[in-house]
């Protein structure tokens, strides 16, 4: 289990851009340089979702 | 036990704008070559533009007879941008209504920037495009949920695939290396100079000072997002360093061309200096065409700074992004990190829209050296190139546009007076350098390796 799996873990695009302002304007969510990075909302960090710490808790991220 | 999420893996291939960018652009090339070895003239006529004009009943009499193929051309458009942004997952009841303002927007902005008066001024469309999306979105206010269908990356990442049709791979191998050399010198100094401003001189963290590094150095914001994901950094300073790099951007769209043209600059190395020294591929290449557009010569600037940007700098993001985050994990956070990062990274952070522009060169070099010098200019200059080269002209003021109708100045993070301060030094030393070593030691090799 990664951080793909914790519920404080959001990477849908659509979200992304919403949360980091301006990413659209020159770049974008949904291109391959962003990979599957996301949102921590428990930390407020930006990360990939190939670790996992000791907040981790499993779920469905809802936001 | 639940089971864990797989990664997105080759799910990429339809999730991911970049290789829709790849299909669309070498679809549109191959069409082209079906219809020049099948001498039909349909792709010709469906590229049109809006000519230059001085008098307006030229400007009626050219609408009046192509209507039908405006008309067809934004159906070839709208289906296939439909389509695929469909698939990414954008609600079509925004993008639908939002793609046709952009359309007819992009008709008015050629027409603004094809009128003789104003374009002999450096009023050219991409300009004019820039200014009238910035005027839109920052003193109107469009509604957010438009911005479905102004998708900067996805235009000009399929412009760019576009552009590899008209750059022949022969100059890509010769002056490729040469490009990679001249960035990256460029790119560690800056990066560098703002990591050290930023960190040891201003006492911000570091991995605010990498992602500040990186957006100045690299490919901007892309960039920023991609070390910021591997040094995991907070959120606000990513949204600091996108702020920084988007004001800075827009700056540099206007500084260098207007600055280059003051000095009377040739068209190469300047595409050689906005390669090296603007921050972003869509307002790089706004800034290359506004400058080539301004002096008469687009393919001299367009090419120099396709081979600094897209080969010198914009391809090795992956690397970068895969050397912070091992730093990240092996000296920033030793307790923290359990897995290092694995350098399979590299190729899914690799921006896979430059093998569209690989592939799309390639082909066209490979079916020019059929044809001797006279053949290409006379035969598959206006019949193969001319239609690929005017539906790029669209797929960049699609950008052009968005951009400016993206930008709201007002929703960009504050930066504070550190973080500023710490990324403009970064872009002064990044501009004189650029300067110095595209105009003033290699300026004859850009002006001598574009003219081929």
């Amino acid at each position: 289990m990664t951080c793909r799996d914790c519920r404080y873990f959001n990477n849908n695009p659509a979200f992304l851009e919403r949360e980091l302002p301006g990413l659209n304007a020159l770049s974008s969510a949904y291109g391959s340089t962003s990979g599957e990075n996301g949102i921590c909302s428990k930390r407020d960090i930006y990360l990939s979702p190939v670790t996992r710490c000791k907040d981790f808790e499993s779920g469905e991220n809802k936001q | 036990m639940e089971e864990p999420k797989k990664p997105m893996g080759w799910k990429e291939l339809y999730l991911k704008e970049d290789w829709w960018a790849i299909y669309l652009g070498l679809g549109i090339v191959f069409a082209a070559i079906l219809f020049f070895y099948t001498g039909n003239p349909f792709l010709k006529s469906l590229s049109v533009l809006p000519p230059s004009w001085t008098d307006s009943s030229k400007l009626i009499e050219h609408f009046s007879s192509q209507i039908g193929w405006y008309a067809l051309q934004f159906i070839f458009w709208f289906i296939i941008f439909a389509i695929s942004t469909r698939i990414l997952g954008f609600r079509q009841s925004e993008y639908i209504p939002s793609f046709i303002f952009l359309y007819i927007l992009s008709i008015l902005t050629f027409i603004i920037g094809e009128y003789e008066p104003l374009s002999k001024n450096g009023f050219e469309a991409p300009l004019v495009a820039l200014i009238l999306g910035l005027a839109i979105s920052n003193l109107i206010k469009l509604p957010k949920w438009m911005d479905a269908g102004f998708r900067v990356e996805y235009y000009i990442k399929t412009g760019i695939v576009l552009l590899g049709a008209t750059l022949p791979f022969t100059l890509i191998i010769w002056a490729g290396p040469i490009a990679f050399m001249q960035a990256t010198i460029i790119s560690v100094v800056t990066c560098l100079t703002i990591y050290f401003v930023a960190h040891k001189l201003f006492g911000l963290d570091k991995r605010f000072g990498a992602v500040l590094g990186v957006g100045a150095a690299i490919c901007g914001v892309s960039a920023a997002i991609a070390v910021g994901g591997a040094v995991k950094a907070k959120k606000e300073h990513v949204s600091i360093t996108i702020a920084l790099v988007t004001v800075w951007a827009i700056v540099m769209i206007f500084f260098i061309p207007y600055f280059s043209r003051f000095l009377n600059l040739h068209p190469a190395p300047v595409g050689a200096w906005v390669g090296s020294s603007e921050f972003a591929d869509a307002a790089g290449f706004a800034a290359a065409v506004a400058y080539g557009k301004m002096v008469g010569n687009e393919e001299a600037a367009v090419r120099a700074f396709t081979l600094m940007k897209v080969i010198g700098r914009d391809i090795w993001l992956g690397i970068w992004s895969f050397a912070f985050a091992l730093i990240a994990c092996l000296k920033w956070e030793k307790e923290e990190c359990e897995t290092p990062p694995r350098a399979s990274e590299i190729w899914w952070r690799f921006p896979k829209f430059v093998l569209g522009f690989f592939i799309a060169s390639v082909v066209i070099t490979v079916i020019a050296s059929q044809y001797s010098l006279a053949e290409f200019d006379k035969v598959i200059k206006p019949e193969l190139v001319k239609p690929i080269k005017s539906l790029r002209s669209w797929a960049f003021i699609f950008c052009f546009l968005s951009i400016g109708l993206t930008t709201r100045f007002r929703e960009l993070a504050s930066a504070g007076k550190k973080p500023f301060w710490a990324f403009t030094i970064g872009v002064i030393v990044n501009v004189i350098l650029g300067f110095v070593l595209s105009v003033w030691v290699m300026g004859n090799f850009w002006i001598s390796k574009t003219a081929q």
